[in-house]
């Protein structure tokens, strides 16, 4: 698994938790239904689930704009506190990126927008320049600087949405569906991004999204919800080698994985271990040839 | 109108501190519509017309594209100023008998509704020079600085940068309905057009909410605020300015002299 910088999956502390949680919206739509889970410090953590499964809610319940409706969320260990300063005080530690860019970008200036957030924590003028220049910087759209966010593309976009993230520099960063609207090439960089800031900076990245296949490339927990239960959790692999489950739940297995389990299963070959990837897949057909 | 911000940016102007660029503009804007002379008009047609071309390198085309946009109207306006009607025929230059009295142009008319249209053009080129030559967030950062309330600052800036995001949601819309034929008679034409104009305003209310979410996910704590880039400048580079006004207004004051207050 190292080849992808994943880091085993060593007992690490929760940074954000969710005991018994349910929401329930003002028309009655019950959300989340006694949901109990928890992300790892300085992990990637994958929410996976069908459209309207409850990743959405459960996303906005980690940095208090949900108020649950019972159950309770924990921030390192210590239940949210929901009045203003505790709202804030969180806020800071727990970022959230949207998936649609254009609804969290409200500046025409991508300087202006990314100061947003340091702005807001009251720092000093050269700290907020310091930290934007920085947060540009390392999303790579320093050349951006200047440009005017309607011209920006869709990438762009994205990269200066987590940028107006990170100048906060928060301990949790979330985001919803990442990859969606990228280019195959974009997809990749911006989950290297991810990758990376996390490790340099020691995040841990929540990401809740549909697209199968960069879960066992990026991420190193998995939890499956579907009509706001928990289903299953587990490493990527775990998660994956249980595909009636995964399918009965409208998700599907990453390509690969899919690939070898037709290979298995109606072609009769026998792999050794399990494979999501097609690194993870090249070691299993080549252990296959070694061994037949 | 969003070409006008796209050559904004392009302008060689755009380094040009934003304050001084709204003062020219405000400044020559008020000589032009004090003076009220067809000289001074002209002339602040031209000074602007050549500080946005020349110095700012916005193509000739576009500016003159940009100054035909009020010429209909002003058209309509200004004939409305220069036809009279009167009953002895010696007032007017030219007219015609209907009604059981004349129509037509009078000197006086004719002279007022030049001014008037001079005056327009000029005016108008000098809110041209300005929006051809100052993005809007440069402008929002020189209005906060004049310490325009905040709100009105606030507002100004999410107003333009929604106009960008509703345009491209009204255009996939358009372009959406138009390929099912939503547009190919007159009586669908306007049943689509309705439909779109309310499915857009159901979203921009929609789009509130969830930009209120995602401000509040960012601290939002009331006031939008953001780093304003403000470059500081000298009094003396106001001096230029100063000159341009007073060269007008003493154009103004000899053209009044000479004409007797006619032009």
């Amino acid at each position: 698994m190292a080849e992808n910088g994943l880091i085993e999956n060593v007992e690490a502390k929760n940074i954000l938790e969710v005991r018994n949680l349910h929401y329930i919206y003002s028309d009655g739509t019950q959300a989340l239904k006694a949901l109990s889970l928890g992300i790892k410090q300085g992990k990637t953590t994958a929410v996976l689930g069908s459209n309207g499964a409850g990743k959405s809610t459960l996303r906005l319940s980690f940095n208090g704009i949900n108020k649950p409706s019972g159950g309770e969320v924990l921030f390192k260990g210590l239940p949210l506190d929901y009045s203003v300063k505790g709202l804030k005080q969180l806020r800071k530690s727990v970022g959230i990126v949207f998936q649609d860019p254009d609804k969290q970008l409200f500046s025409a200036s991508v300087y202006q927008d990314i100061s947003f957030g340091a702005m807001n924590l009251k720092l000093p003028e050269e700290e907020v320049r310091r930290r934007v220049d920085l947060a540009m910087k390392r999303t790579g759209i320093s050349h951006l600087k200047d440009k005017p966010t309607h011209s920006l593309s869709f990438g762009q976009k994205k990269r200066a949405a987590i940028a107006g993230v990170l100048v906060m520099e928060p301990e949790v960063l979330i985001l919803d569906e990442p990859t969606a609207g990228l280019d195959p090439l974009g997809v990749s960089e911006l989950m290297k991004l991810l990758r990376k800031l996390q490790i340099e900076l020691n995040l841990s990245v929540v990401i809740s999204t549909h697209d199968i296949d960069i879960v066992p490339l990026y991420c190193d927990y998995a939890y499956v919800i579907d009509d706001g239960r928990l289903v299953m959790e587990g490493t990527p692999q775990e998660v994956f080698s249980h595909p009636e489950e995964i399918r009965r739940i409208n998700l599907r297995l990453p390509r690969i994985g899919h690939l070898m389990e037709i290979l298995h299963d109606k072609d009769g070959f026998e792999f050794a271990q399990p494979a999501n990837t097609i690194s993870e897949a090249r070691k299993a057909l080549i252990n296959w040839k070694d061994t037949n | 109108m969003i070409y006008i911000d796209k050559y904004a940016y392009l302008s060689r102007l755009k380094q040009t501190n934003p304050l001084k660029k709204l003062v020219l503009a405000v400044s020559v804007l008020g000589v032009c519509l004090w003076a009220d002379s067809v000289a001074v008009s002209i002339l602040t047609l031209l000074i602007m017309g050549w500080c946005t071309v020349c110095k700012g390198g916005t193509p000739v085309r576009i500016f003159i594209r940009l100054m035909l946009v009020p010429l209909s109207f002003l058209v309509i306006g200004v004939l409305t100023i220069a036809v009279n009607v009167s009953g002895d025929k010696d007032v007017l230059v030219f007219s015609v008998y209907a009604f059981g009295m004349y129509i037509g142009v009078s000197q006086s008319g004719i002279l007022s509704a030049a001014n008037l249209f001079f005056k327009a053009l000029g005016a108008v080129s000098c809110l041209y020079y300005l929006s051809l030559s100052t993005p809007m967030v440069d402008l929002l950062a020189v209005l906060q600085k004049l310490k325009v309330p905040r709100l009105m600052v606030e507002l100004m800036g999410l107003i333009y940068r929604f106009i960008f995001v509703f345009l491209e949601m009204a255009d996939t819309m358009f372009t959406a309905q138009n390929s099912r034929l939503g547009y190919a008679g007159l009586s669908s034409g306007y049943r689509s057009l309705a439909a779109l104009a309310s499915s857009l305003f159901i979203r921009s209310y929609q789009r509130a909410d969830e930009l209120y979410i995602a401000l509040e996910a960012r601290g939002y704590d009331g006031e939008l605020s953001v780093i304003h880039e403000q470059a500081e400048t000298h009094w003396t580079e106001y001096i230029p300015i100063m000159l341009i006004n007073l060269f007008l207004i003493a154009v103004a004051l000899f053209s009044k002299q000479l004409t007797g207050g006619l032009l």
